[in-house]
């Protein structure tokens, strides 16, 4: 996959902006999942997974080619994730919303998980727990968190995404699972 | 509940995959006496699978044709030129 992606930012790069559409299309639900796991809101996860797609088209003459385009655009998008959430209101704490209604009428809205494998968990209110008690950590361990775990990059390459040492990255990695031990043991 | 914090810092050690030969085997060799242990490193792998089987979601229906219809258009001039 990592060839085709590659076939079609050498065609975008030549001017072939219809090559993007297979780019966004297949990363779509990745980046856009991305994005509402770290913002906690629909519209403000909507508006900057497309953000980051345009971005990235905008940009793409900066990107190298023989480096993974996943890691770059995945940059692009935690970037633009972690300035709105600074740009929030002071007050707006960001499991704000997830814990009061809107995170109800949220978690109501999300979309069909037939795609999952028969895991180990199989039900979908064990999914949304989790996802929910993955929320609720602090958006430094968060991130990497959601990186490793569900986007499965390694650690180098959450290091190059998140641009923080990679000592850093053990650490949080290492509290992160702590804090969802703690959360999760008792499921 | 000290002398577990070097073991517990092996196991997260072990779970990102930078462990040496060594000091994983002297992890295991703890986790075969300590219970206490044990049960954390059972917790921790249980949690990483619990994490990995987290709700998935997809993009809004017309996600890409928003994007292709919002993408500048003086790249798509470019098109043309050729």
């Amino acid at each position: 996959m990592e060839q085709f992606i590659k076939k079609k930012i050498i065609q975008v790069k030549k001017g072939d902006q219809s090559a993007f559409s297979d780019v966004v299309a297949f990363y779509q639900d990745k980046i856009y999942q991305h994005c509402y796991r770290m913002l906690g809101n629909r519209h403000e996860a909507e508006d900057m997974a497309q953000e980051a797609f345009i971005r990235a088209f905008v940009n793409i003459d900066s990107f190298d080619e023989n480096r993974k385009f996943s890691t770059w655009l995945y940059r692009i998008a935690t970037n633009l994730t972690i300035d709105r959430m600074r740009k929030r209101k002071p007050d707006y704490h960001l499991d704000a919303e997830i814990k009061g209604t809107e995170g109800l009428d949220m978690y109501s809205q999300l979309a069909s998980t037939e795609r999952l494998p028969g895991e180990e968990v199989e039900s979908r209110d064990l999914q949304r727990y989790i996802h929910h008690e993955i929320s609720q950590l602090p958006s430094k361990y968060r991130s990497i968190i959601m990186l490793r775990y569900l986007e499965e990059f390694s650690l180098k390459e959450i290091s190059e995404i998140l641009d923080v040492p990679l000592g850093t990255v053990k650490t949080r990695i290492h509290r992160g699972r702590e804090a969802l031990r703690k959360r999760l043991r008792h499921v | 509940m000290s002398c577990n914090e070097k073991y517990i810092k092996r196991m997260h050690d072990y779970l990102d995959g930078d462990i040496s030969a060594e000091d994983e085997s002297l992890l295991r060799r703890h986790l075969e006496d300590c219970e206490d242990c044990q049960k954390h490193f059972h917790e921790l792998n249980r949690t990483i699978t619990l994490i990995r089987s987290a709700e998935r979601m997809e993009a809004p229906v017309g996600f890409t044709e928003n994007v292709m219809r919002k993408l500048p258009t003086e790249k798509k001039s470019v098109k043309y030129k050729r």
